[in-house]
């Protein structure tokens, strides 16, 4: 599968050539911070200065081989698809080797920081449960009314939510025996088969 | 096989493995790295570099020093929580393949602290919200814009409710007139009789 390069990428990326061999590492070093921490504009400022460009061509060739790095970790492109793809670009074989190693390296890197940013629902963090028996109302004396109170704590996006919920024991013995016949689903032969398969 | 300390439940995977490793500290130190993890569990802050000295001979690994805390606390905390006496946490930890030493030094320590734990834990239980102060004033109506002389006492009650979560308190303000004040407090008064009797 082949990377189509739009006209403002291939300009972006046009500084590499320009910038040399060494310099080209500085970039691709730069590309992977920014993968992993996000946009660092000082740190594009000093490169700049060391290699005399001026900053906005070096931002922008940064985020170029960003772009890059990431369609091409997220398709999963072999070596070949690769370099078919840069070979557009018209850069020396030298640059060429260098982008592909960068490729390469990084690969593994990349896919799993594109892992983490797919949407989630909230998950489980924890169960708080208290178990009351409700003895006296206003309106009613003697009583015996047990209910089990339960505060679900859950993550959303790195916030934490609390739901309170309240129920009867009976309530409770159903919702358990649901919860254990959907983990006993698990056991039947139609799951064990799919499982087996997508190992 | 059933443990009393696990709440009747076989004892957990990961605290069978960790017995080996406290078994490699001497009983002396495990009895001060006890006292550390109680500390911890009734709310004071915990002392890391005292346990990270205690466990220096042994030759523990970073990771094996936060495991023997995980595991201490563990086990101290469920059986303050199941109300195991020290003579019986002894026993199943003997069966569990912890040295006689170390099991009774570990026991020593729990029955010192056993009912201020019990004490830190009942206060740590699900409570939705709290009733933090009650403030009042009585005032006397003159006269108002609907009726020219009212003559007529008024309560201003403000609870202060603490909410668990964010440590924040929330102010219930209410205004009520004298007859509804006695109805409320005869009410208060009964459940508070209701309340004496299970005491």
């Amino acid at each position: 599968m082949l990377l189509v390069l739009s006209v403002e990428h291939r300009a972006h990326l046009g500084c590499l050539p320009r910038a040399g061999g060494a310099a080209v590492g500085e970039l691709g070093r730069l590309a992977l911070e920014q993968l992993r921490r996000g946009a660092a504009p000082r740190a594009c400022e000093s490169a700049a200065r060391k290699l005399n460009i001026s900053v906005d061509i070096i931002q922008h060739g940064v985020e170029g081989l960003v772009y890059l790095l990431t369609e091409s970790s997220k398709l999963m492109i072999s070596e070949a698809d690769f370099q078919d793809s840069i070979n557009v670009l018209g850069f020396s074989d030298e640059l060429n080797k260098s982008l592909l190693q960068l490729y390469l390296d990084n690969r593994k890197e990349i896919r799993s920081i594109l892992g983490e940013l797919a949407p989630r629902l909230p998950s489980y963090h924890s169960l708080e449960w208290r178990l009351d028996v409700q003895l006296a109302s206003r309106s009613l004396r003697q009583q015996i009314k047990p209910a089990v109170t339960m505060k679900l704590h859950l993550n959303e996006n790195e916030d934490q939510i609390a739901q309170v919920l309240q129920t009867d024991p009976a309530t409770l013995l159903h919702l358990i025996q649901q919860l254990e016949q959907a983990l006993g689903e698990m056991k039947m032969n139609h799951c064990r088969r799919i499982v087996r398969n997508m190992k | 096989m059933r443990f009393r300390f696990c709440g009747d439940l076989d004892c957990p995977d990961w605290v069978l493995a960790e017995i080996s490793t406290l078994a490699k500290i001497s009983s002396v130190k495990l009895k001060l790295i006890c006292a550390q993890v109680l500390r911890d569990l009734l709310g004071e802050p915990i002392e890391y570099d005292k346990i990270l000295k205690l466990t220096s001979d042994a030759k523990l690994e970073s990771g094996d020093v936060k495991a023997t805390i995980a595991v201490l606390g563990f086990i101290l905390s469920s059986a303050a929580k199941h109300n195991v006496d020290s003579e019986s946490l002894s026993s199943e930890l003997q069966q569990l393949g912890l040295p006689k030493e170390h099991a009774s030094g570990l026991c020593r320590s729990y029955e010192e602290k056993q009912s201020p734990l019990q004490d830190r834990l009942r206060a740590c239980s699900l409570r939705l919200s709290q009733l933090g102060s009650v403030r009042w004033r009585v005032d006397y109506t003159l006269s108002s814009s609907e009726l020219q002389e009212v003559n007529e006492p008024v309560v201003h009650l403000t609870f202060n409710m603490r909410d668990r979560e964010c440590e924040k308190m929330t102010a219930v303000p209410v205004t009520l007139s004298a007859n509804k004040f006695w109805v409320l407090l005869a009410e208060l008064k009964q459940a508070q009789a209701l309340m004496n009797t299970l005491l």
